[in-house]
């Protein structure tokens, strides 16, 4: 990919970021249902970009993640917070991050991880029925994880088998791949690396760990 | 939370931008709100008042950064530990914002962001300066050390939610204070529960003070492979490898260069380069120094005679002297900027063959510094490094004799001076010397104490005195020469002569080291024996 490229996608982006300034000055002014699938669809593409543009970077050898200590109920709040759900669903998204109070803080890249859990979420909304989970554990043995959990039709077998990336045929699967790169990219003094799990138990499980 | 009382400031060069970020600050109830257009501005507002809290934009225009400002304002002492710090940044900004080693923000936010998201990192960041206030007031300039790690323990067995801080802080200070046994523990219990690259670093640098240099360097390599944006990693390792292997230090800094770009990691690449004999590489990062900031604000002289010194290496003469002029050309006149600008013009001169004015530059900053005995460290070195150029020996020692002994109980000076020495090519020679006279110096302690204790007390006191009159950076010297004066005036009773004397030597150690470790015996004797109406001592202790 040449730098005209990742250039264009930064424009792309900050065109994205005046056009959800009006989004929301449309929304105070007279709310209504289209204008909230229309701030829906703004923030999935423009998470997308960002994804575009962190395998970009990845692949110039550029991409740094920025590891931190977080406040991990802070961290939960934000991520699902964010999150647009489509106007009159009878979606709901649950949390349990009891967890997280217990962990406290915990050092990852708080803005790449949530863009992985986001997009995670933003998919059990588009495939769930009512319920969708979030939640935050400490794994046995060191690490964390984060799970997001829906009750639609889960996830087909060539994407557990990892033979394909997408959901279905009108996606790119760059959730997948960017997701698989941001937990890789996690790792320890001690050579451990994060990683996701998918696997199907009364819908799609999507788990990201944490070292 | 009630953010109407607060005193807040806004820093930011675009008109547009500040307007809006400032609307977003009284949508979360900040009324109270001046603004800076630049890092002029910024450091006035900040010298002239004291605010609670600083929103600053990381883009500053005119080559200067956020970052930059931060790490100013904090090394000058003039922002307080409690003011809460925020930087705002764009997506790409965000990386050199969160990589930020020594001088971090409290937070930072990337745009866009909304009036809620504002209200809650505010609330946050507020909520834990508060709760971490009682540590951070025993921090900095004048803290004391023993009373902010009690702190720390306090909150800790209180299981404070800020317990992770809490930990991070109390390991910098045990780090500080040598109780490297502890520190190395207290890191070890925090990796034992998870992975942080703080707590990476911090065991490595316990395991170095300990005196385990290779697992140190160890475990800061295996800490840059997993954390390549923690720069206090970078930062660490090349600092352990400065003193042993020079070319490998570089390296590091220029991979952390590549990471984050900093005035101050250029110009310690720079200085690398130049002992490394790789000129063009020095010449480089120099010019990148006095170049990449347009405010003036972040240079030091040491940057143009860097670059003078790494032209003139590669036959650029006059390019080397026109350096030299910048220098003038961008800082305030002082006696230390004179005696530079003569001192490396005369290093020049010598490089570039030409010994006769090299010899008149070199005399005209021996006359500049002849009448300053306060000159500071790096203008004297740049001294003995002329005189070495220029073949005088004899007045180079002598130079660096005293600087070593103002300087004893300084490593990162003596390092610098021993650096003189290399570069002139007497490496063995300057640890010789070096040696005696740090020898030296222990020995004038010693035979005081000795006369002391064998009843020629005013032998002793004014051998201390001499010392003490011309080493104003000798807190050993000076301290020993206040409790010299007191057990006369204790012996002797007490006179104004003793009493001014104690005091002023008190006053010397403090401003030359106010953490030496015997400083808090001295200041006790004092309000032991002082009379009532003896002045009193402006020390925290």
């Amino acid at each position: 990919m040449s730098p005209l490229i990742a250039g264009a996608i930064h424009d792309a982006k900050n065109g994205l970021n005046v056009l959800n300034t009006w989004l929301e000055e449309a929304r105070r002014a007279a709310p209504s249902a289209a204008i909230d699938e229309a701030r829906a669809v703004a923030a999935r593409v423009s998470a997308q970009l960002v994804e575009l543009l962190a395998l970009y970077r990845a692949g110039e050898d550029t991409l740094r993640l920025a590891i931190e200590d977080h406040d991990l109920t802070d961290f939960c709040q934000e991520v699902t917070s964010e999150v647009i759900l489509p106007p009159g669903s009878a979606l709901r998204i649950e949390s349990d991050t009891d967890a997280a109070a217990a962990i406290g803080a915990w050092a990852f890249d708080a803005y790449q991880v949530k863009l992985v859990l986001q997009e995670a979420l933003r998919n059990a909304v588009r495939h769930g029925a009512q319920h969708i989970r979030f939640a935050v554990a400490a794994q046995a043995g060191g690490g964390l994880r984060f799970t997001v959990s829906d009750d639609g039709p889960g996830f087909p077998q060539e994407v557990l088998d990892g033979e394909a990336r997408a959901m279905d045929s009108d996606s790119s699967g760059i959730g997948l791949v960017f997701a698989r790169l941001i937990a890789n990219r996690h790792a320890t003094p001690g050579g451990r690396h994060g990683r996701i799990e998918l696997s199907n138990d009364g819908g799609a499980v999507f788990a990201l760990l944490l070292p | 939370m009630d953010l109407s009382k607060l005193n807040a400031l806004l820093i930011d060069d675009i008109p547009e931008m500040r307007s809006s970020v400032r609307i977003q600050l009284a949508d979360c109830g900040l009324e109270r709100c001046d603004t800076a257009r630049n890092v002029k501005e910024a450091v006035d507002r900040i010298s002239a008042k004291r605010y609670d809290l600083i929103v600053c934009d990381y883009n500053l225009g005119q080559g200067a950064d956020g970052q930059q400002l931060l790490e100013l304002v904090r090394r000058r002492k003039i922002l307080p530990l409690t003011t809460v710090f925020l930087m705002i940044t764009g997506e790409t900004g965000y990386e050199q914002v969160s990589t930020a080693a020594e001088y971090a923000p409290d937070d930072y936010l990337i745009k866009p962001f909304t009036s809620q998201t504002l209200q809650t990192r505010l609330d946050r960041i507020i909520d834990k300066k508060q709760a971490l206030r009682p540590v951070y007031q025993h921090l900095g300039e004048r803290g004391e050390r023993q009373k902010a790690l009690a702190e720390c323990d306090a909150m800790l067995a209180q299981q404070s939610r800020y317990a992770l801080d809490l930990l991070r802080i109390k390991g910098d200070l045990l780090l500080e204070t040598q109780r490297n046994d502890e520190a190395l523990a207290l890191y070890q219990s925090v990796l034992d529960q998870r992975a942080t690259p703080w707590a990476s670093v911090g065991m490595a640098r316990a395991l170095a003070a300990k005196g385990d240099g290779a697992a140190a360097k160890e475990h800061l390599s295996n800490a840059i492979g997993a954390y390549p944006n923690y720069l206090a990693a970078y930062d660490s390792l090349a600092s352990l490898l400065e003193k042993d292997d020079s070319a490998a230090a570089q390296q590091v800094v220029e991979q952390a260069l590549k990471v984050a770009p900093s005035t101050q990691r250029q110009r310690q690449l720079g200085a690398l380069a130049l002992g490394n004999k790789d000129f063009s590489r020095a010449e480089e990062a120099f010019r990148r120094t006095v170049e990449k900031d347009r405010t003036g604000f972040f240079k030091s002289h040491d940057d143009y005679s860097g670059l003078a010194k790494s032209r003139v290496e590669q036959g650029k003469v006059q390019e080397a002297l026109t350096a030299i002029k910048e220098m003038g050309q961008h800082f305030a006149r002082s006696a230390e900027l004179t005696v530079r600008q003569a001192a490396v013009e005369s290093i020049v001169h010598a490089k570039a063959g030409n010994p006769a004015a090299a010899k008149a530059a070199l005399d005209r900053a021996l006359e500049a510094a002849g009448t300053n005995s306060d000159i500071d460290v790096s203008a004297s070195l740049e001294l003995a490094n002329a005189c070495f150029a220029a073949g005088d020996q004899d007045q180079a020692k002598r130079i660096l004799k005293n600087v070593a002994e103002d300087h004893q109980e300084n490593d990162a000076v003596l390092e610098q001076a021993q650096a003189v020495f290399r570069s002139a090519g007497l490496d063995d020679e300057g640890e010789i010397f070096l040696e005696a006279t740090r020898e030296r110096m222990i020995r004038l302690n010693n035979d005081a104490v000795a006369l002391a204790k064998s009843g020629e007390l005013d032998k002793a006191s004014a051998m201390l005195d001499e010392a003490a009159d011309r080493l104003h950076n000798n807190a050993q010297v000076a301290i020993n020469a206040a409790i010299a004066a007191m057990m006369r005036i204790q012996r002797q009773g007490a006179s104004a002569e003793l009493i001014d004397k104690a005091h002023r030597y008190i006053t010397q150690a403090n401003r030359a080291n106010p953490d030496h470790p015997r400083l808090g015996e001295a200041v006790q004797l004092y309000r032991k024996f002082a009379p009532p109406d003896a002045p009193p001592l402006k020390v925290n202790l």
